[in-house]
């Protein structure tokens, strides 16, 4: 008697999460530190979560950021355009973090594959 | 119920139910966090366990600091549009609102200065971080003096992020930081400096300080604070 396997191609959306999980902390000189932590799936970012000791104000656009970045392509002009748009629509202040860290910092954590954190 | 306190009054402040306010308060062993910071990235929680340290989120952003007896902590509520800042630009209120700091610790003998971002130090050492906003209709900056505090603490209960060596960054820490006793080579009491600030502050923007108390309607909101954000793990341990 031969023992069955079942074999099986799970695709997008098939309630199991595929994605692969990035992080990357940088800090640019005089800056603050921005730790991302994301979930790429197909080249796109699934779920992102931005942390670090930098200032935005209002605080609470953060999640709106975030926000934003999901479904967004991992690559440095689909990143930038989003981010400056972020800061244009919602009139924010940073200090210790700029457009240009946030898009390196992403760019960075596609590189940045965690097996086991 | 410090940090509930610390939002409670520049909420008031800035819809006019609260004059323009100082604060000086104390905290025993709480590791405060930035409001962007992860609880889970930042915070050993194994070694805040065996040093009983408590972990707050305070509602803005910056970094962690390590909060004890050795610490003075002053924060400023002002109305939007105060001539002292009268421009929203958070960089000015950061530079703007040490000054009062400054000024103190320099007439202790301290020879302070306020260093950019967000820091005040002595000789290239931080002695005290602030951090701040804008919002609710006010602004709001408060700082963190390093009086006498424990050093060596601060390296045990934050995580040293991978790319730094333990040890090294302990040592970094200790070497980037200084406390006003260190710098005064005496026992400094935080009344005393307190009361420096309280002069600083005076002299630098031309106010007055008159000692107050909570009102009743800050204190309701305090605790209504607490009770909601506060004391929550929800809000101080998110990731």
């Amino acid at each position: 008697m031969v023992e069955i396997l079942r074999w099986m191609h799970l695709r997008r959306g098939s309630g199991v999460d595929m994605g692969s999980f990035r992080a990357y902390d940088y800090k640019a000189a005089g800056g603050k530190l921005v730790r991302v932590r994301l979930t790429e799936e197909e080249g796109h970012i699934k779920s992102v979560q931005i942390s670090g000791d930098f200032f935005l104000v209002p605080e609470d656009s953060l999640p709106t950021l975030e926000k934003m970045l999901e479904g967004t392509p991992l690559q440095e002009a689909d990143l930038r355009k989003v981010i400056d748009r972020f800061f244009e629509a919602s009139q924010v202040q940073s200090l210790g973090i700029s457009a240009d860290d946030l898009v390196l910092t992403l760019l960075s954590a596609k590189q940045e594959m965690v097996i086991a954190d | 119920m410090n940090l509930a306190v610390e939002e409670a009054i520049p909420r008031m402040v800035g819809e006019g139910r609260a004059p323009n306010t100082v604060r000086f308060w104390h905290n025993s062993n709480t590791i405060v966090i930035g409001c962007f910071q992860s609880a889970p990235l930042e915070v050993n929680f194994d070694a805040c366990k065996e040093t009983g340290t408590t972990v707050v989120r305070r509602f803005t952003g910056g970094g962690a600091v390590y909060h004890d007896g050795g610490n003075l902590n002053y924060a400023i509520s002002l109305k939007k549009g105060h001539s002292i800042v009268p421009d929203s630009n958070l960089q000015q209120v950061f530079q703007k609102l040490s000054e009062g700091a400054v000024q103190g610790l320099r007439a202790m003998g301290v020879q302070a200065e306020f260093q950019p971002i967000n820091d005040i130090q002595v000789k290239g050492r931080k002695v005290s971080g602030a951090a701040g906003s804008i919002r609710w209709g006010a602004v709001f900056h408060h700082g963190c003096i390093l009086v006498s505090s424990d050093l060596a603490i601060l390296g045990k209960v934050l995580n040293v992020p991978k790319a730094k060596l333990a040890d090294k960054h302990v040592a970094s820490v200790q070497k980037r930081v200084t406390t006003v006793r260190d710098e005064l080579g005496r026992d400094v009491s935080s009344r005393e400096i307190q009361t420096a600030i309280v002069h600083g502050i005076e002299a630098s923007y031309g106010v007055r300080l008159e000692k107050d108390e909570l009102s009743r309607e800050e204190l309701v909101l305090a605790e209504d604070l607490y009770r909601s954000k506060y004391r929550r793990s929800e809000w101080n341990l998110q990731p």
